[in-house]
């Protein structure tokens, strides 16, 4: 498959460190190798995004969610990246996919607690923080969802590029998000669910068609891999590493890889007019 | 550019409110079965609406063994059982690793996060409150070991996982997907629609001048792809092409105008190589809120032209209640089994046409024809919007 081309990525990553499903504390520096299920030892740690409500006319973001908060912090850190004016993702050629592991764990729940009143509701479906970015920049073309870890994201990459070689869109938005602090208590009960320490993530990827080689490989079963680089991020994860490539300016091949469940991917990408902050564009 | 690959729905199995096995559920639709009852399997008294389309007693399956106590994926089971019944799909034929699966869902498990929260306060069905959890847990049970896709575009999932599927043996990434949706009427989607106040007290009705509002239902909704050209034994249809589009406009309320469905349904035509007069037949989303179908009317109208106006379009949701993840995959079905059977089930509970739904939405009683192409339409929460066009045969 025909590689895209990376016209922009903007990522915002939690460096507030929460211990044991408190509040966030004191700023702390990022582990340089995270963790491994079974292998810590006192309360998993958990680094949280914290973000003021965006100034933004009108009430529309009254009642919206931090998932949904933080999306749209996404989308303007990617536009900021690209250095491109919203308007340069408004309208039907601009495919939007979503990909969360668990972002909605934080509104399922306070709707289960009732904390939330009667129109949170709306607010627990997944698809409801695709559809504030897409409200909020006018993005009106292909769309799709999917719920899983990283491999979910690669695979997302890949459809992504799939709809800009046949030319459903001519741009392709990709945003991963999770969220953890609101369920900090049922994660620490799980432990061994996930590795840790567990990030707070919001990414936004902004792909055009471009040149070079895509693969995607996917494979069930095999030994556990190491833990993720700085913690874990479920489907943000190879969004994460991406960030750390382009800010490498690697000139190679880019590998991103990520687990989830029994699910093994990679996605090898060989870019040959592509380059870090958006050569193609 | 070439026109994708065929893609051949081989088989399929369900449980509905109104049967559950394919067979039955055809019965039902046809003879105007109703599956809408008082909700038992949760409490419902504190509830302003408290009826809606269940699966009474999930007979299929004696024997549960190791399957996860977990409404969601019983369901899923359930309907795949119906599929490998017909289709002697388990245990599988071929490579495991060759197998994928592919659901859709709006609510995924997250009454194992309710029961959780609300009610046992054990946590330890917290993992399956995932939204991907049961889509595993059928891989599990079906022996599947290729890829595992959860696809949540609300209640326009089903559609999303068959054209996922679709895809996925497109490129080569699996020779056989079970694929289609499922969702489970639990507490925590009975207490939000109510509280969003778009449940009806009367009958579910599509179309018509009274409508006053959708009940919810559960199903799991499965098919068997495969590429045409690896197909061996009969088929149900094929499906030729799928579209999306996102409205853009608001978290829970259509676009007045409904362009994200027309654009959903050009996208899903153009992907199928057709035009608006190849299309026989309309499988509408149908929803019986007020402004589900009158702008559904209106994005008809305008993706279809004149056609629209030519040519016989339904809505089960009626018989079936709003089935959610699994309403787009049971349409699908409809439409192939429509014109397996030659006849056209009805829009149950449409007796006094709305003039701004000024289509032919079947009213009555089932009609004979036999359509050759159909277009599928789903929308959702967040304004996620699917069109599916499929090939009778």
């Amino acid at each position: 498959m025909r590689a895209p081309a990376i016209r922009a990525l903007g990522i915002l990553t939690g460096n507030e460190e929460s211990a044991d499903g408190g509040s966030a504390g004191a700023s702390s520096r990022e582990s340089a190798d995270g963790g491994s299920a079974g292998a810590i030892s006192g309360p998993p740690q958990m680094k949280v995004l914290t973000l003021a409500r965006p100034d933004r006319p009108g009430d529309r973001f009254r009642r919206a969610t931090r998932e949904c908060l933080l999306a749209l912090a996404a989308v303007d850190a990617m536009l900021e990246d690209g250095k491109a004016p919203r308007e340069a993702i408004a309208g039907e050629r601009t495919a939007l996919l979503y990909v969360t592991a668990a972002a909605y764990g934080a509104s399922n729940r306070e709707f289960i607690e009732r904390r939330g009143g009667v129109t949170h509701f709306a607010y627990t479906a997944p698809a409801v923080v695709p559809a504030e970015v897409a409200i909020e920049y006018g993005v009106t073309g292909a769309y799709g969802i999917l719920i899983g870890g990283a491999p979910a994201t690669l695979r997302a990459i890949e459809q992504a590029a799939r709809l800009l070689e046949h030319g459903t869109c001519d741009r392709a938005l990709l945003l991963a998000v999770e969220i953890f602090e609101e369920c900090a208590d049922l994660y620490a009960g799980h432990r061994r669910f996930t590795r840790w320490p567990l990030v707070e993530t919001a990414a936004c990827l902004w792909l055009e068609r471009g040149e070079g080689e895509l693969r995607f490989e996917s494979v069930r079963g095999g030994a556990a891999g190491p833990a993720a680089r700085g913690g874990e991020r479920f489907a943000a994860g190879p969004l994460a590493d991406l960030r750390e490539w382009l800010d490498r300016a690697s000139d190679g091949p880019l590998e991103l890889s990520g687990r989830w469940r029994g699910e093994r991917a990679r996605l090898r990408w060989n870019m040959l007019t592509s380059h870090p902050r958006g050569g193609a564009a | 550019m070439a026109a994708p690959e065929r893609v051949a729905i081989a088989a399929a199995g369900v449980v509905t409110p109104i049967g559950q096995d394919l067979e039955a559920f055809w019965s039902g639709l046809i003879t105007g079965a109703s599956g809408i009852s008082q909700i038992e399997r949760v409490p419902v008294a504190d509830l302003r609406v408290q009826r809606g389309g269940e699966v009474k007693k999930l007979g299929r399956i004696k024997e549960w063994g190791a399957v996860p106590d977990c409404r969601a994926t019983r369901l899923l089971i359930a309907a795949a059982d119906d599929l490998c019944t017909q289709s002697a799909f388990r245990p599988l034929p071929l490579d495991p690793a060759r197998v994928g699966v592919v659901v859709g869902t709006a609510l995924g498990g997250v009454e194992e996060g309710e029961k959780a929260l609300a009610g046992d306060r054990t946590w330890r069905r917290l993992p399956g409150a995932l939204y991907d959890a049961p889509g595993w847990n059928l891989a599990r049970w079906l022996g599947a070991r290729g890829p595992v896709i959860t696809v949540s575009t609300a209640c326009a999932s089903g559609a999303a996982a068959l054209a996922t599927g679709a895809d996925l043996l497109r490129r080569g990434e699996a020779d056989a997907v079970v694929a289609g949706g499922y969702d489970a009427l639990c507490r925590f989607v009975l207490r939000g629609f109510n509280a969003l106040r778009s449940l009806t007290r009367d009958e579910i009705r599509p179309f018509d001048r009274r409508r006053s509002g959708l009940l919810l239902g559960e199903a799991g909704a499965l098919a068997l792809l495969v590429r045409e050209r690896d197909l061996t034994g009969p088929r149900l249809g094929t499906l030729l092409g799928h579209g999306s589009a996102s409205d853009g406009f608001h978290i829970a309320a259509p676009e007045p105008e409904g362009r994200g469905l027309e654009r959903a349904i050009r996208a899903a035509l153009a992907d199928a190589r057709l035009s608006p007069a190849d299309v026989d037949f309309v499988s509408a989303h149908g929803t019986a809120t007020p402004l589900n179908d009158r702008i559904e009317t209106a994005a008809l109208k305008r993706a279809l032209g004149p056609r629209a106006h030519e040519i016989p379009i339904n809505s089960i949701k009626g018989s079936l209640g709003h089935t959610m993840g699994a309403a787009a995959a049971l349409e699908a079905f409809m439409c192939l089994l429509a014109a397996q059977r030659g006849l056209i089930p009805p829009t149950l509970h449409l007796e006094e046409p709305d003039p701004e739904c000024d289509l032919d939405y079947v009213p009555g009683r089932a009609r004979a024809a036999r359509p050759r192409i159909m277009l599928s339409t789903s929308m959702g929460f967040g304004g996620c919007n699917g069109a599916l066009v499929l090939e009778a045969g």
